[in-house]
Order: C-alpha cells, then structure tokens, then sequence
C-alpha cells in the first residue's frame, strides 16, 4: 500500500469501523471490543506507517478528489497532521484498551464504543482533512460523540450537562463557520492548500476564534468542560487528552500557523486571552472538591500553556506548545483513568471524602503522581520541557511579562495537583475495601505514568519530530 | 572536545545514576551488596572528581530536536565546577559511609540509596551542564528526589514532603523564567558564551529569577521553611547531605556562577542596588534563622535553623560583589558543608543510640559517647567562629566585606554571630554536659565506628582547614576568581586586626550570657530562655512557632484568596451559561410564541424578511 492508501485507511477505518460495532456487539461483546481496538490501532499503525514520508521534508502525502466550483475533497499528510494522529490513535487505544475494564458493568456498551470509536475517527479526518467544509464536518461529528458521550449515564443532570456542552461548542463552531465563509468570499475556495499564505481579515480570525476556544474550552467558553466530568472516566479522559480539546488547539495550529498570516496583534492577544484562563482556570481548581473536576479545570489552564505556546510567534514557543500537545495528552489522559480508577472504587469523586488510597491502589497512585509531575512540569518527566519552551518562547517573543503571569500559573498547578494527590491517595485510609482496578485499567495507566518518564528522559525522540514541524511551519532551520 | 574528557564527564552523572536505578530493582533484604554498591558509587564519584581536577574543557553534542532551539547537551569543567564537584564527592562519599551504620536496622534503606544515588548524579549534572536548560533539567530534577526522600520515613509525612515541593518548586519555577530571560538577554543558552549581561531592562528580570533560584536551592529565606520541618521528619542523612551540605554547595554554585566580577554570566557590581538587595536577603536570612535556632530545644531542628542561617553569611559576602566577599563567601559554603554534616551526623549518632534528640530528655551524654562530643564541640567551635577552626576565618572575611559595604550589614553579621555562638553553647551544654539523664534508663554506649570514621574526618576537616587556610583558599578557592582577585591573597591570619578583636568581643559576651542564664535557670537548656521570654521577643517568638511567618502558609493563604476570586470569575461566566442563556431562551422563545397568529399573510411577511436577512449578511461577507 502508497501513502494514499495509508492516509486514507487511517481515517476510513474507524470511521466507517465504528457503525458495525452495534452489530457485532450483538453476536460477541468480545469480538466488539477487540474491534474496536483494532480499529484505533489500525489507524495508529497507519499513522506510523506515514511518518518517514511527512519528516521526510519532501512533498506530504495526498489524496484529493476536485469537485467543480472550487470544491476540492481531501487529506494531506504533512507532519503537523501525522503528529497529531499518532497522539491520538495512540492515546485512545490505551483508553479503549482501558474501557473494556471500566466499561463492562453499564449498559448501551454498543453505543459507547461506536461512538468511541467514530470519535477517534472524526479526530483522524479532521487532522488529514485539506477543505474547511470537510474540518467543519468532522468538527461536528467530533460533536455529537461528545454529547452521546457525555450523556452516557442518561441522568437528567446528565444530560443537561451534556446539552450544555453540545450546545456551546457546536455555538461556536456555527460562528467558526461563518469564518469560513467569509475566508471563502475572499480566497474563492475552501481548499487549505489552495489558500496557503492568505492574509485574511481579523474579522474572520475572531470568528474562527470563537470556534476555536470553544471546543479547546478557553476562557470564557470553557466551564462546560468542567462540567463534563460527568460522563465515564475514559470518556472524560478522552476529551481531555486524545480528542476533544485537542482539536481546537489543532485546528490553530493549523489555519494560524501552517496557512494563514495573522495580524501581529493576535500574537499579544491570544496569549493574554490565555494567560488569564490558565490563571482562572488554576484558581478554580484549587477550590474545587471534586477530583474530576479539579483535573479538568487543570486542562483549561494547560490550554492556555499551549495556546501561549503556539501563539507567541517564537519558533521555540510553537516547538513547546506542540511538545506540551503531546506530554499533555499523556499525563492527562493517565490523571483522568487513574481518577476513574478511584472511582470505580469508591463511588465518590468528593476528594473530603477520599484519602489513604496508596497502599490499596499503589500502581494507580503512582501513575497519577508521576502523571502529575509531568503537567506541573518537573524533570526528568516530559512535561518539563514543554514547560520551559513555551515559557522561553514567550520570553524570546518580547512578552516577559506574559511568561511571568504563566510561571505563577505553574506555581498554582504545583499546589493543586498535590492538593488533589495527597487528598486521594495520602492521609487517613477512607476506604479500607477498595481495591485496584482491573489489569485493563491498571496497565492503561501504568503505561501512560510510565511514558511520562520516558518521554522526558528520551526527549530527543519527541523533539526531533517537533522540530521538523516547526522548521516546516517557520520556514527556517533555526541553528543547524 | 576531547573524547576522553567527556567520557570522564558524563560518568559522573551516569555511574551514580545507573548504582541507582540497579538497586531500586534489587530484593530488599540483599543489603551488602546495596552498600558495596554505595560504596563503590560514590568512591568511583570521589575519586574521579579528583582526577578531573584542574580540567578545563568544555564538550557538547546534540539533543535531538531541542539543538535547533540552542537546547544542547553541553558540559563543561573550569576552576569554580571542579571545586563544587570536588565537594560533592568528598560530601557523598562520607555520608554514604554514614549511613551503612545508621541505615542498618532501618526498612527504608533501600529507597534511601537510591534517591541517594540518583541526587548525586543530578546535582553532578547540574554543576557540569553548560547550557542553562541542561542545568534546568537536573537542577529541578531534585525536586523529584527530594520529594522521594521526605516520604522515606512513611507516607504520613507528606505535609513536609509537600511543602518542600511547593517551596523549591517556586524557587525552581523562578528559575526556569529566569533561564528564559537569560537566554534572550544573551543571545544563546551556553553558559560559557554569556558573560556579563548588564543588569538592565528586561536583564533586571532575568537577574533577579535566576538569584531566586539560586538562594532558594540553598535554603535561603523565603525558601527555607520546610528544613526545620524535615529534620524532624526526614532520616537524618537526609538532612546531612542535602540541606547540610549538597543544597547549599549547588545553590552557592550558581550563585557565584552569576555574580562572579568578569566571567559571571550578569554584571554584578559592588555598591549598586542589586548588590544591595542580595546582601540584604542574606542579612535578614541570617538574623532571623539564628533568632529561630537560639530558642529550639531539639537538637536537628537547632541545628536545621542553621542550617538556613548559616546561607544568609554565604549570600551576604557573594552579594557584596568584592572579591574579598566572594572568597568568603565560598569559603563559608565549603566550611559550613563540612561542620553542619558533622554537626548532623553527630545528632545522628546521637539519635541512634538515645532514640531521641529532644534535649528534655536527654543530657550528660559526653561520658557515653566522648568521641562524638569531641567531633560535636570541634564543629560547634568552628560554626561559632572561635579561632583556629574554620569557620571563624570564612566570617572574617565575610565581616571584612560587609564592613566595606555597608556597616548595617556588619552589625547584622555580628548580631548572628553572637547568636550562633549562644546556641550552640546551650546545645553543647545541654546535650553533653550537666547531669547524665537518659530517656527510659537506656544503656547508652558510643555510636559504631562506621558512624564516627566520618565524624571525626569532618572535625579534622575543620581544624586543617582552619589552621592551614591556604590550602582550601589558594588551592580550591582564590582561582575561581582568577583576575579578578588582583593580586590580592587572603591566607592566613586576617588582614584586619581590629574587626578580629570585635568578634573576639562578641564571642565573649555570648560566654558571658550563657554562664549569666545557666545560672538564672540552673540547667543548659535554659541558657538563653531570658531572651526567649524577653518581653516583646516572647511575643514575636510565639507568633513566629505558629507559623505565622511561614512563607509556605503565606503562599497557601495568597493561593487560596486568588483561587476564590478565580473561583468567582469562573462561577459568574458559568451563570451567563446556565442562567442567563436559559433566561434568554425562555424569553425569546415567549416572545416568539406571540407571533403564532395563524395568519398565513403574516407567515409570508416573516419568511420574505427572514430571508432578506439573510441575503444581507451574506452581502456584507462576501463581499
């Protein structure tokens, strides 16, 4: 197979995968769930099987079907999009991998791995999608998993959250498409390889802007995120880390640094727009009580880290804001399953009530402090150096001052991340029957605390791949 | 870039490291051959420190994708690293010895050693990184470490576990700005190509964060709460290696890296405002550490308070930016690294063989235990500045200096002095003199001899380096700062007769007031309780033991105010959402309902509109 069929199979397969899970959950819960996991792994080994070719500095992958009036159907495989799939794929295989432990108790199994599963395969679509038509249509999609998803348990507390989240990230992505239509009034085409290089109006960036910080739940669109805590563990886990909030900070990595110029202003903006959320965010976090909702508000303010990142305009802010993309996205995924782990052994998410959860859950616990040490950005755990380059890339953009107000968010994520640890898993024994999780869920999260290490200690690996975007996207090697 | 050198580097990060991690995997029981393995780490760390001496060469590679943003993988060896790696050795490998005795019938050994190891390597790769993010990431790598060890002695000790993290990790956080700055002050992340970056603009920033950083490592104010904290809830060669010792030579180390006249990385001048504000952290450091320590009745959380205090003398002398200050500075720091280990390694031998080290309950233990008082009293001399041990060389050069920057400082230096050389006249007295008493009729003998080796190395440390001072001063010291001593030497006798005869002054007033409060209260323990209960002081003291001054509970406070104003800010967006999008909604919708007539002409007016609109916004968009 070329790299077309590649590109193409990574989207299609758990795309299209995804609505035969019904079906075969009927016959074989077991054969659904290993589908279901076959079929992000497939696109995760499709993703690999692009790499040489998107790093390779020569030509992306591309299949492209052209429709007339400037229509064009595609998918591109340029590094950035390669990036981003592999995060995901690989992220939501261990989180389906773990659903089958946490899962196996609840009814409408069916429709959540179906919807698991389209979920990773919107991701997908979106990040190789070359039309803005097409990213909206994922967008959507990426939605409506959300929703089903989010509502998972069908309480009507639930499901008002639920509505909520719906309602205010598909409010956003209207208002982002009326962005896209005004780009299309004044490029002629919707194609993003055709516009590559445009200057487009500020009106249009605000748009997009609004669809933007309303799925990457940024300040002031972000309290639905919180809010979603209700659903499943692997779900929560999944919108925070592998998808959800991803594609939001994606989607401007993509139009704002990969095709577009941006008017000098929204390098000031955006990162004070994201300094003042991660502030806000790490401000409610450490009076908040319930652990889910304490880590969620920890990715609004770690958004706003790889906001500033990707926004300052410094070539070693941009490598750091797509490094913490990807330390984020496992730390935080291992903080929200070891978080349904206590959970599922305790019935509460009331950290007053947990505590003393160490010697019963001893694996668990250590994925979550080595988990946590890597968002609060301590060495040699990955998340370090993510930390310091968007901090230096603030610095090295002129905004000292902008570093400055992210270093005392650092400091506030120190003290609620240990908060919440030593409130959970420190102190008097609360529960004295609670056990580990399943070995599903437990290997889930062993893994993702112990890829946390290894990624800082073999940052090279991760940093190669990051360079070879930035340097794409500046259009210069910086150094040598 | 001599392939021979570097090998020699990196093994210093990686020997210990790799003993390290091989131990963590061992069965806990195998405990001879964890020690070998100590053993033979930490003399390999010794002993190559000592070959490497007197190198200097610089070596670098790539770091995969971090070198196209100036992030390399760089080391480095000049005068200043080789000493600090020189003590780092030396430090490592006694303690080590140490602990094979102490940690014997402990079950935390096995974690013990390797944090141990790991701390080693981490702080050897701080000292030889060239580049800043290098030094970044094993500098803060600590935090990790130290966080491991404070929970060694059971997980129900994480409040102090915890607030060492929080505060280090501020003071690390201030220093990962403040390599930021630097870098773009400077133009490259290589520490040997940033010389002298005027403190100016943007700079000041920079300056100023990587100072933070360094006095934090160290455990000056207001980063040092936790370390009376840990000496009573950390294992005590803990508290004799890092806040004792390696903490302070790091700190002290980037410190001088800094402010060094010449080749420090920012323009620091003496008699300039920033000089000023560093000498004014070490003074305060200083007098409010030793206030603290004066009133303390167990002997590690005594010695702890030291443990800060004793900074304030190094901070104060690097901050008058005058050679004279930086070699006392530096002497100190070598100084105190030696007598504050034995000083807690003595509370150590102490500890195992009472069980305690609350001197309420113990006292007279000099006829049990004489060669550890021996080892306490030669450290406790030389802390206290009586001549010939070292310390009182390092102070005199240290008052030397802030006499000629300011005679407040001086006054401030004296005052600390005065209350150091009372403390630990009440320690001594309380601990080893006196009347033996003995908590639960305890047969008490002296500590093994593993234990005392190292003791009585470190006390005769302290006498070599006080009677012969030119061995660590011109050997160790003086080069570090190369031209910019001009000619001057510092050896020997101190060149200013009059400010010896003060401290001798103050030495014997703090005699005078020791006999002057045994003999109010009877007992050593009480030499200094007609300060303690002074009126006013009482006041200040009590406020002080509740933590009030505490910049752990200060920060917690702050934290807490800021995250309910967030908290607001966040509740208030929430409502527009839930309430007022609701209400809206509901209102519109009322409104809406209005308009169900069922008149059909009507319909064909609100579609043709609606539609109009429609065509308008259109129009406007695309253009």
């Amino acid at each position: 197979m070329d790299g077309q069929g590649f590109l193409l199979v990574c989207v299609a397969v758990p795309l299209l995968g995804s609505f035969i899970l019904p079906l075969v959950g009927r016959v074989s819960v077991r054969l659904r769930n290993i589908l279901a996991l076959l079929f992000v792994l497939t696109s995760f080994m499709a993703a690999i099987r692009l790499l040489p070719q998107a790093f390779s500095g020569g030509n992306p992958v591309m299949a492209k079907l052209v429709l007339p009036a400037g229509f064009t159907l595609g998918f591109m495989g340029d590094s950035l999009a390669v990036f981003m799939a592999l995060v995901s794929s690989f992220v939501g295989a261990l989180i389906v991998f773990y659903s089958f432990g946490y899962i196996e108790h609840y009814e409408n199994q069916n429709e959540y791995y179906m919807m698991v599963v389209l979920f990773l395969g919107a991701m997908m679509g979106l990040v190789f999608s070359t039309n803005l038509v097409l990213l909206y249509l994922f967008w959507e999609i990426s939605a409506i998993c959300c929703w089903r998803l989010i509502g998972f348990f069908r309480e009507k507390q639930i499901i008002l959250r639920a509505d909520k989240a719906f309602l205010v990230t598909v409010g956003g992505a209207v208002l982002m498409l009326l962005g896209f239509i005004s780009i299309y009034a004044q490029t002629g085409t919707f194609d993003l390889t055709a516009m590559k290089g445009a200057d487009i109006s500020n009106l249009a960036v605000i748009l997009i802007l609004f669809g933007i910080l309303s799925k990457s739940a940024t300040l002031p669109f972000h309290t639905w995120l919180p809010d979603a805590g209700v659903a499943p563990s692997p779900v929560t886990s999944l919108l925070h880390a592998a998808v959800l909030v991803k594609i939001g900070v994606y989607v401007f990595a993509r139009l704002f640094l990969v095709n577009f110029n941006l008017a000098d202003i929204w390098n000031v903006a955006v990162p004070v727009i994201a300094g003042i959320s991660a502030l806000v965010a790490a401000g409610a976090a450490l009076v908040e009580n319930d652990l889910k909702r304490i880590i969620a508000y920890s990715t609004v303010s770690q958004l706003g880290f790889i906001f500033l990142g990707l926004s300052c305009g410094s070539p070693i802010g941009i490598a750091g804001g797509l490094l913490y993309i990807f330390m984020h996205g496992l730390a935080k995924g291992g903080l929200f399953l070891c978080a349904g782990i206590v959970e599922h052994a305790t019935h509460t998410k009331d950290i007053r009530k947990l505590g003393g959860l160490f010697s019963a859950m001893p694996v668990t616990a250590i994925a979550f402090l080595f988990c946590g040490f890597s968002v609060m950005g301590f060495p040699p755990f990955g998340g370090f150096f993510a930390k310091y380059m968007v901090i230096g890339g603030a610095v090295d953009a002129g905004q000292p001052w902008i570093a400055l107000t992210f270093a005392l968010g650092a400091i506030l994520t120190i003290i609620y991340l240990m908060r919440a640890f030593i409130k959970v898993f420190l102190g008097s024994v609360s529960f004295p029957g609670a056990k580990e999780g399943s070995w599903e869920m437990v290997f889930s999260v062993g893994i993702l605390g112990l890829l946390s290490l290894l990624a800082g200690i073999f940052i090279n690996i991760p940093a190669e791949l990051v360079d070879s975007i930035v340097s794409v996207l500046t259009g210069i090697t910086i150094g040598g | 870039m001599n392939g021979l050198g570097f090998n020699t580097f990196i093994y210093l990060v990686i020997i210990p490291a790799l003993a390290g991690i091989v131990i963590l995997f061992l069965p806990k029981k195998e405990r001879l051959i964890k020690s070998l393995l100590v053993f033979a780490a930490t003399l390999f760390n010794l002993i190559t420190a000592i070959r490497l001496f007197g190198l200097e060469e610089t070596w670098h590679t790539k770091w995969g994708g971090l070198s196209n943003f100036g992030i390399d993988f760089a080391l480095r060896t000049d005068r200043l690293s080789m000493f600090i790696l020189l003590a780092v050795g030396a430090m490592a490998f006694l303690v080590a010895f140490y602990s094979f005795a102490f940690l014997r019938d402990k079950d935390y050994g096995k974690g013990f050693y390797f944090y141990y190891l790991i701390t080693i390597a981490f702080v050897n790769g701080a000292v030889l990184a060239n580049n800043l993010v290098l030094m970044l990431f094993f500098w803060e790598g600590l935090l990790v470490t130290l966080f491991g060890m404070l929970l060694l002695k059971g997980r129900h000790k994480y409040p102090t576990a915890v607030k060492a993290l929080t505060l280090v990790g501020v003071s690390d956080l201030a220093l990962m700005l403040g390599v930021g700055v630097t870098g773009f002050a400077a133009g490259t992340l290589m520490m040997d190509k940033i010389t002298a970056i005027p403190v100016e603009g943007i700079a000041v920033l920079g300056f100023v964060m990587m100072m933070l950083g360094a006095i934090g490592k160290a455990g000056s104010m207001p980063f040092h709460s936790w370390i009376p904290d840990a000496a009573d809830d950390a294992p005590l060669p803990f508290m004799a290696i890092l806040p004792g010792a390696l903490e302070k030579l790091l700190g002290i180390y980037l410190l001088v890296r800094i402010c060094l006249p010449g080749t420090g990385l920012y323009e620091f001048l003496p008699h300039t405002p920033v000089s000023t504000v560093v000498m004014a952290i070490g003074a305060l450091t200083i007098i409010f550490a030793v206030a603290m320590a004066l009133i303390q009745k167990d002997f590690k959380r005594l010695l702890s308070y030291h443990a800060i205090s004793q900074v304030g003398y190094m901070v104060l002398g690097i901050g008058t930016a005058l050679p004279i200050g930086i070699v006392g500075g530096l002497f100190h720091m070598v100084n105190n690294a030696i007598y504050k280990s034995c000083l807690f390694l003595s509370a150590g031998a102490v500890e195992r063989q009472t069980g305690t080290t609350d001197l309420k309950k113990i006292s007279g233990l000099g006829a049990f235990m004489p060669v550890t008082m021996i080892c306490f009293l030669v450290a406790a001399l030389s802390i206290s500045g009586f001549p010939p041990f070292n310390g009182f060389f390092s102070k005199e050069l240290v008052f030397d200096a802030a006499m000629e920057s300011g005679i407040i400082f001086y006054i401030a230096a004296l005052l600390g002095a005065f209350m150091t050389a009372a403390s630990f006249l009440k320690l001594g007295h309380a601990a080893f003199f006196g009347k033996p008493q003995l908590p639960e009729d305890k047969k008490v003998k002296e500590a093994p001899a593993a234990m005392l080796v190292p003791m009585i190395i470190l006390a005769a440390a302290c006498i070599l380096f006080g009677v012969w001072n030119s061995l660590p001063l011109g050997q160790l010291i003086q080069p570090v700062l190369g031209d910019a001593m001009a000619g001057h030497n510092y050896a020997g006798w101190p060149h200013t007769p009059l400010l010896v005869i003060i401290s001798i002054i103050v030495l014997i007033l703090a005699i005078a007031n020791h006999f002057f409060g045994v003999k109010r209260t009877g007992k050593g323990l009480g030499a200094v309780d007609h300060i303690h209960y002074a009126p006013g002081l009482h006041f200040i003291y009590n406020r002080a033991e509740e933590r009030w001054f505490d910049p752990y509970e200060i920060l917690m406070v702050i934290s807490k105010f800021f995250a309910w104003i967030a908290y607001g800010i966040d509740r208030a967006i929430d409502w527009i959402y839930n309430g007022f999008f609701v209400w809206v909604a509901n209102s519109v919708s009322k409104g809406l309902k209005e308009f169900n007539t069922g008149k059909q002409s009507q319909y064909v007016i609100w579609a043709v509109s609606g539609l109009l609109i429609v065509i308008f916004v259109f129009a406007v968009l695309v253009k």
